[in-house]
């Protein structure tokens, strides 16, 4: 695992950057082309930034498109970093067991509809328990409660399911497939428990507070430092701690690590531990970013995140961090040119593009692939 | 629901026209999988390109067999646009591209820019692109009551299409037991177990995953277009967990065998029935809504495919030692 970001690191982020924004380019003009030729009502985007016909309102479109371009580059910053809480514990976990873990993103919307659990004001069922009752918690207690239970969770499936079938030699590919299964179990059950509606976690509106060209929620600023300083308290953990070093010692080589000492499967659980509370963080500071969650929050997060670990390079923990902010950055700049609900695929044609000119990602290692 | 109803139900959803059409298509992911070992992952992109290519060229005034030729060459180039970067990378490259690719489709069919083609959100209606295949009926156009079960005789899900969609997974099943025991078959098998083995045989590994990948893809394009008869064009009824059914019909009823995955659709869609038929009799409403009933269902899914991939690999049909999943 690489342990610092050097120079080289920044310019093939840029370059991958690049790429995509000439590639979305690309697209809307293609786009934009049949849009027009068959139906301009539907066609939300706002193409005309750059051909200001008019002198008259020449420069406001300017100012508005810097503005606009600036307010997506926050947006996709805070997107992105939000993102890497969830996306970190997924290269960990492949990074130390060689596991595509499909159901990460259930453990993202889990935080977050437990966190909906706790502090929501209205009356609130169990499966198979046919009393409604009202719990009400504070928010901060409440999502306190929710990321020990996440992470608790993390443990329990290390301890009950993931360890044992190591234990078997069972291959990746099969545990693959048997994530799969866990992930289909825990997305019926979320919406099996909570319905299939869409909820917000608090009723306060988010103020904007306004820096200069940008603004930003006050709630998302208070998420954005704490996302950064628990992704700066993984980072401190993985490069200075004993048991960080040991776990980057698993994640290079698990035979070798286990010769000199290291006790791999407590590191395994470690991991599995952190990962899922980190995403169960990830899941409830999302849920606030976007005013809303839902049951299938995480599922539809999936793609982002495997689009960023693939990025950054697989089992690479701060490659997870690097590609998460340029998958949150291109896909929230797309929407200037491209309808949001492409936003999603921009990302994923990103996905497509670098696996064809760089394999192993950003971060990775091209020998590790074969 | 009384027991005879639910049990009428349940047979009919034995031999119903959307069991044929996953069956198909995962005679399409046995050619994948059970053959070759690709993890395909986005089964049900195949599928709803297949559907599209089929109902926009039949909506814009193409005859039925353009129809099916376009859904075919969109699924072939499909399968060569993701097999290009991936075969040759390990497993779970192809595994993620693929999931990442049919849910690329997905959102780019119910996009608002593409509403004019694909219908947006929406999708296309019946009526637009099922007259074609409707008019070729041989049965009366009225209900028609064979044995226990009364189904149309031409429109939608019909006895015109059980028939047809029937005789299409009899003819592919019969193919893929041909392919699986001509010496292609066997060298795929070979990639399956051990590619580098292969690869010294002077075998070109590359082109004959590639091969695998597009000939399953288009047979998972045809299984969608089966599947389209009997609905409609929705891109929502095919995200990722169809894709994962497909997987878990698969395995359940056996990989890399010829009956394994008829066997399986027709288990797993009358088990769906009778899981919820049942629990719509036996538990009741203050415990279980009518609407937490699916996912409950579908819950017992998820872990049927967990408990069948940890302790029988090979499904019901299969035999384990030919089939031994691997990394």
């Amino acid at each position: 695992m690489t342990t610092t970001i050097d120079r080289r690191v920044i310019v093939r982020a840029i370059v991958v950057f690049l790429l995509a924004a000439a590639v979305i380019t690309v697209i809307s003009v293609i786009m934009s082309d049949s849009a027009q030729a068959t139906d301009t009502a539907t066609h939300v985007v706002a193409a005309d930034t750059s051909s200001g016909d008019s002198t008259t309102t020449a420069t406001t479109t300017a100012t508005a498109g810097t503005n606009r371009i600036l307010q997506s580059l926050v947006n996709g910053l805070a997107f992105g970093t939000l993102l890497a809480l969830a996306s970190v514990g997924l290269s960990l976990i492949y990074g130390t067991t060689g596991l595509s873990n499909f159901a990460h993103g259930e453990q993202v919307s889990f935080g977050a509809v437990l966190t909906y659990f706790l502090v929501t004001p209205q009356p609130v069922t169990i499966p198979f328990v046919p009393v409604s009752f009202t719990i009400g918690l504070p928010l901060v207690v409440g999502a306190i409660i929710a990321i020990a239970v996440s992470a608790g969770t993390g443990w329990l499936q290390d301890k009950f399911l993931w360890s044992p079938l190591r234990r078997r030699g069972v291959g990746t590919v099969q545990q693959m497939i048997v994530s799969i299964g866990l992930s289909l179990a825990m997305l019926n059950f979320i919406q099996w428990w909570v319905g299939g509606g869409r909820f917000r976690l608090t009723i306060e509106i988010d103020q904007p507070i306004s820096l200069g060209l940008v603004t930003i929620g006050r709630t998302t600023l208070i998420s954005l430092v704490i996302a950064l300083a628990c992704l700066g308290g993984v980072s401190w953990f993985l490069l200075k701690t004993r048991l960080g070093r040991a776990t980057r010692a698993v994640s290079d080589n698990p035979a070798l690590a286990s010769a000199s000492g290291i006790q791999v499967g407590k590191i395994i659980r470690l991991v599995w531990i952190i990962a899922a509370g980190l995403a169960g963080l990830g899941g409830i500071l999302l849920g606030l970013y976007e005013e809303g969650t839902a049951f299938d929050a995480g599922a539809r997060l999936l793609m982002l995140m495997f689009a960023a670990v693939t990025l950054g390079g697989l089992g690479q923990a701060f490659g997870a961090l690097v590609g998460s902010l340029v998958i949150g950055v291109v896909a929230e700049m797309s929407t200037i040119w491209l309808p949001a609900d492409l936003k999603v695929a921009v990302a994923l044609v990103i996905l497509i593009l670098v696996l064809l000119v760089r394999p192993q990602g950003i971060l990775g290692r091209a020998e590790r692939v074969g | 629901m009384d027991f005879a109803g639910l049990l009428t139900d349940a047979t009919r959803e034995m031999f119903a026209p959307t069991t044929a059409a996953f069956a198909l298509a995962a005679i399409g992911l046995n050619f994948h999988f059970g053959l070759t070992g690709l993890l395909n992952m986005g089964h049900a992109g195949f599928m709803l390109l297949g559907m599209y290519g089929y109902a926009i060229t039949v909506r814009e005034g193409g005859s039925m067999w353009l129809g099916i030729l376009v859904a075919m060459v969109l699924a072939m180039l499909f399968g060569l646009l993701l097999g290009w970067p991936t075969l040759k990378l390990r497993g779970d490259y192809l595994a993620i591209v693929t999931i990442a690719a049919a849910e690329f489709v997905r959102f780019l069919g119910r996009s608002s820019v593409m509403k004019n083609i694909t219908g947006g959100s929406t999708g296309i209606r019946g009526s637009d692109y099922k007259a074609p295949f409707e008019a070729l009926s041989p049965f009366p156009d009225k209900q028609i009551t064979i044995g226990l079960w009364t189904l149309h005789g031409s429109s939608s899900t019909s006895w015109w299409l059980v028939v047809v969609s029937w005789s299409m997974v009899a003819i592919f099943a019969w193919l893929f037991w041909m392919l699986a025991r001509s010496p292609w078959g066997r060298v795929l098998k070979g990639v399956r177990e051990d590619e580098d083995a292969v690869r010294s045989l002077g075998k070109n590994v590359y082109a004959y995953k590639m091969q695998a990948l597009v000939i399953g893809g288009v047979i998972g394009a045809l299984g969608g277009i089966l599947w389209s008869f009997g609905n409609a064009v929705s891109p929502d009824s095919m995200g990722r967990p169809t894709t994962f059914w497909i997987w878990t019909l698969l395995l359940l009823g056996g990989a890399a065998t010829v009956f394994g995955p008829i066997l399986g659709s027709v288990l797993f869609w009358t088990a769906l029935v009778l899981v919820k038929g049942l629990a719509a009799m036996f538990i009741p409403e203050t415990l279980m809504t009518a609407t937490q009933r699916e996912p409950f269902a579908l819950i017992l899914v998820g872990v049927a495919l967990m408990l069948l991939v940890i302790f029988r690999p090979q499904g019901i049909l299969g035999n384990r030692r030919e089939l031994a999943i691997n990394g």
